[in-house]
């Protein structure tokens, strides 16, 4: 699904992709409870607009990181949803050729580079790949996912110093819904807002309403054109929420039934179409025929993936080293 | 300015300081003809800091340092014979000979354990601290680190731990960064630390920070007191700042003693080299002392030079006997590394 | 005798210990991974709540903060959850917790258990499948145990934590549901003493962890094609029981040693140096190791099985050693 130029077609794609989101998602969760795929699967339904509204404004050479709940950010990223099923069902036929699972997804055409099983993980790698870029002079960026858990880890920490001192080109985006596994924020450390830490390493930080689409694709933007103009790395933080456990399987015993319910009324899909509605860029009718032609594409990877061989032994020995 | 304490521990400041001076600049012609090897780092410069601040503590209050220890583990009160021993890596060093100047502890005196690692205390001082808190005793920790271990991911996350478990820690980061003259400049920024002062960075985790002269040794005393007394109050965690200017010797690939400290370069530093003189004659912390010492009538020249004399005596024995001690015998290594 | 599920025998374990000694706190995690028994981890958070800790995500922070407080008189239990995450934590384990006694001459002792859960849990793919052990074994300062029954896991955990030296308790998710046999009142287990799993007179098959229980299971097919095979089980890397295994040795004179870590550099390795050496002319046949392969862990299923150390594999060791 190629994003289009035109202004209009832009935002009505933009809701079209947080469609496939959804509907993939929906459905590696009813294929995991069937059994079919294995493992741990960390899903991202409810953080669609964080990851449609900041990997739109990217360029297909820019490199994305994510960590384990990154399905989303490389859909977003425009990962072939096919390639991606089957890599989750450890598939011969998925993008790591079944050896890295839902948590260690890359897509390197798209400029999807790695995601990570650990926490913070992949941040020290944006930084790397920004450093590369900035050597480059090709005016390529680095965006990493990362959720509120990875601030307490040091490695974010020295990131954040490391792109703040050499004026990296690299856009962290906390994902902040307020649990790390199972605990709230609040039980891991007494700053609300990660990007508190951002301004102490003198980078240009925003919080935002991470459900709001418009919001965060206003954002991304703007740190966007800094970070190709050479100013450095910026920090955006978009308060959002997982509406799932923090893995499927999870009871999520921790979290309030009227916290959940809050957030349903926020639910990002739903405002984005009220707002599209009330621009008149689409009509109701349209809406459903999205969410239905997003369904089908994801069934068709669903049986893409399921029809496909799983690895043979001894492709263990393959791609170890170069 | 002068701590607020009578002169017996205003005298007792002084001793220690000098202690620490004569005992840094001992080891330099002792490493350059080869007595001992390996790298090695010098307190000089940063007495007014470490030794009224130490002064505060209780006996039984734990302290972890770095690389740089001599100055803390002698203002607290370890034999300098020992701890010149066990640079040499004698076996009667405080270690047996098997930590070296980098790992020198005295578990006694609070000292449970030196890293080389830059940062690498910071998570243990949690640790004591937790330990304390748990078991009621009222110990406090006092972790002394330098500016560089901001640096690393296990400070912001030690910080995160102190400030979220309330842990009776204080964290004194000293400072040396700073070259060049004139203690009216403050630090400035740090060409490895984007965080500018570095007091944001534990201000972040809410704990409280201050940033103090450390060249000042009764502004060291009044803040490290107020803090441990928050501390013991059961506030949390704190963090207190201090400044110094780098001394000149640390400049060379290997410490090198600009010149050698005396008493009367309190007065007169006409006759150290040009590049060094201005740090000898405003930045160095045991001088500004002494002249307040005085002008202060706490002391006269004549005092000061006689504890500086029994001090240097003491050196000297402690440097006899530690070149006296044997090595420990080879076997050693293989035991010992078990309980 | 009593039988006890694995799980059941390790939190009747810290049970005892945490009511023994109240110097014992337990820091993060639940000790159960993602196993679905969390009543037991709740009821032992009812009874000791005050001395259980959930730090945030910040193992270098946490396990320096267990480390400093082994020093000053606690005796922490530190729950690094999966094995890979150790190496979030790895300097201050490998360099001040192991370092920290012999660097002191002896004088700070630094009582602390780093409890993990190492290996192939299915599906953990090359980040959560970690078998540090190896690694850790080549890290002297540091005690490693490793047990594979219920009786040994409640056994060695008291041990563990009455041991004055930092300890790496090796666990493995997938012994967590056995069920063995685990007396009322029983005694601590000492380090240092292997356990003849099951005695037999053809080959000396020695195996730690989950992987024990799976030679268990190649032993008893074995029967039927007339080997009788002897599973050897060490209990803890360090220190080590080499006597047992050379007496079996001398008994038998073929030795395949099946291991999670990865080959080169792995436990299976440094086993079979120790053999090699001390018991070369017992041998009848080459030593035989039968290793995760050399390779990152692939997440797909069938990869997964296929680079671990499977009951096929140590089978084949094992007619290898007497054809």
């Amino acid at each position: 699904m190629p994003a289009k130029k035109d202004d209009t077609t832009e935002l009505v794609d933009l809701l079209r992709r947080m469609w496939l989101i959804r509907a993939f998602e929906e459905k590696v969760s009813a294929l995991y409870a069937a059994r079919e795929i294995q493992g741990l699967v960390h899903l991202g339904i409810g953080q669609e607009a964080t990851a449609v509204g900041t990997c739109s404004q990217l360029k297909p050479e820019d490199y994305v990181f994510g960590g384990h709940r990154s399905h989303g950010h490389a859909i977003a990223k425009g990962a072939d949803i096919n390639r991606l099923m089957a890599e989750i069902a450890g598939r011969a036929t998925g993008y790591c050729a079944g050896k890295g699972g839902s948590m260690h997804i890359a897509a390197k055409e798209c400029g999807f580079i790695t995601a990570t099983g650990v926490v913070g993980g992949t941040i020290p790698l944006a930084l790397g790949a920004a450093f590369a870029a900035k050597e480059r002079k090709k005016g390529q960026l680095a965006m990493v996912f990362f959720g509120d858990g990875a601030g307490q880890a040091g490695p974010f920490h020295e990131s954040l110093n490391i792109a703040s001192l050499w004026k990296l080109p690299v856009i962290f985006v906390c994902e902040n819904n307020g649990y790390a596994e199972f605990t709230p924020l609040s039980a891991h450390t007494k700053i609300e807002r990660l990007a508190q830490h951002a301004k102490t390493y003198r980078i240009p930080s925003s919080t935002v309403d991470g459900n709001d689409l418009f919001a965060v694709r206003q954002a991304a933007r703007k740190a966007v054109e800094q970070a190709r103009a050479g100013k450095g790395p910026i920090f955006i933080e978009c308060l959002t929420h997982r509406m799932r456990g923090h893995y499927e399987g999870d009871p999520a015993k921790y979290r309030e039934l009227s916290q959940l319910a809050e957030w349903k009324k926020k639910d990002p899909l739903a405002r984005a179409a009220k707002v599209l509605k009330a621009r008149k860029l689409i009509a109701a009718k349209e809406i459903e025929s999205i969410e239905g032609e997003a369904r089908a594409l994801v069934e068709k990877a669903a049986e893409f993936a399921l029809a496909s061989p799983v690895p043979a032994p001894d492709d263990v020995s393959s791609q170890v080293t170069a | 300015m002068l701590p607020k304490l009578p002169r017996d521990r205003l005298l007792e400041l002084c001793r220690r300081m000098f202690l620490i001076r004569h005992f840094e600049e001992s080891l330099v012609p002792l490493h350059d003809k080869g007595v001992f090897g390996g790298h090695y780092h010098l307190y000089i410069g940063q007495e007014a800091t470490g030794v009224p601040a130490i002064s505060c503590l209780r006996s039984d209050d734990y302290l972890f340092t770095t690389h740089r220890n001599h100055g803390h583990l002698l203002a607290r009160g370890a034999e300098p014979k020992r701890l010149l021993a066990e640079i040499l890596g004698r076996v009667d060093g405080l270690n047996k000979g098997k930590g070296g100047s980098f790992h020198s502890v005295a578990p006694s005196l609070g000292f449970l354990h030196s890293s080389g690692v830059v940062a690498g205390i910071i998570p243990l001082s949690t640790g004591t601290a937790y330990a304390s808190k748990a078991l009621k005793n009222g110990r406090l920790t006092v972790c002394l680190f330098g500016d560089g271990s901001l640096e690393e991911g296990a400070a912001p996350e030690a910080f995160n731990l102190a400030s979220l478990n309330k842990l009776p820690v204080l964290f004194l980061c000293e400072n040396n960064g700073k070259y060049g003259a004139g203690r009216a400049v403050a630090a400035g920024q740090s060409s490895s630390m984007a965080a500018y002062p570095l007091t944001d960075l534990p201000k972040a985790y809410k704990i409280p920070a201050q940033l103090i002269d450390g060249i000042d040794a009764g502004l060291v005393h009044a803040t490290v007191s107020e803090a441990v007394e928050k501390i013991r109050r059961g506030e949390g965690p704190q963090f207190i700042e201090a400044q110094t200017v780098r001394w000149p010797g640390s400049e060379t690939n290997w410490p090198s003693v600009p010149h050698p400290t005396d008493t009367s370069l309190a007065w007169d530093a006409s006759g150290v080299t040009e590049k060094a003189r201005e740090w000898y004659h405003s930045c160095d912390p045991l001088l500004v002392f002494i002249r307040e010492l005085v002008e202060a009538k706490q002391a006269t020249k004549d005092d000061v030079a006689a504890i500086e004399r029994q001090v240097k005596t003491e050196i000297a024995a402690a440097v006899e006997f530690a070149i006296a001690s044997p090595y420990p015998k080879p076997e050693e290594a293989e035991r010992n590394f078990f309980a | 005798m009593r039988e006890l599920a694995y799980y059941e025998a390790k939190f009747e374990a810290l049970d005892e210990i945490m009511a023994a000694d109240s110097r014992v706190h337990l820091i993060n995690g639940t000790f159960l991974s993602l196993s679905p028994h969390r009543h037991v981890f709740q009821n032992l958070a009812k009874k000791y709540g005050d001395r259980m800790m959930m730090p945030p995500i910040s193992e270098l922070g946490f396990c320096g903060l267990a480390t400093g407080a082994a020093m000053a008189g606690l005796r922490p239990i530190v729950d690094l959850s999966t094995g890979s995450f150790i190496y979030e934590a790895w300097p201050q384990v490998a360099n001040e917790a192991a370092n920290a006694y012999s660097m002191s001459g002896g004088q700070t002792r630094v009582p602390v258990v780093f409890h993990l859960f190492h290996g192939l849990r299915g599906g953990g793919a090359a980040q959560h499948s970690g078998s540090p052990q190896a690694m850790l074994w080549n890290c002297p300062g540091l005690e490693i145990v490793i047990p594979s029954s219920p009786r040994d896991v409640k056994g060695l955990l008291k041990t563990a934590v009455a041991s004055d030296n930092p300890t790496v308790f090796v666990d493995h998710t997938k012994l967590l549901d056995l069920r063995g046999d685990v007396p009322e009142n029983d005694k601590p287990i000492p380090f240092g003493v292997a356990d003849i799993k099951r005695a037999g007179s053809d080959v000396t098959l020695i195996a730690t962890s989950f992987t024990v229980q799976v030679c268990l299971g190649a032993a008893e097919k074995l029967v039927k094609e007339k080997i009788n095979v002897e599973v050897i089980d060490p209990r803890t890397l360090v220190p080590f029981d080499l006597a047992t295994i050379l007496a079996s040795v001398e008994k038998t004179g073929r030795v395949v040693i099946a291991d999670e870590t990865h080959q080169s550099c792995g436990v299976a390795s440094e086993i079979a140096a120790r053999i090699a050496e001390s018991g070369f002319d017992k041998l009848k046949t080459r030593i035989r190791r039968v290793s995760t392969l050399d390779v990152p862990v692939s997440y797909s299923p069938p990869l997964e099985e296929y680079i671990g150390p499977s009951e096929s594999r140590i089978i084949d060791a094992v007619r290898a050693s007497v054809a």
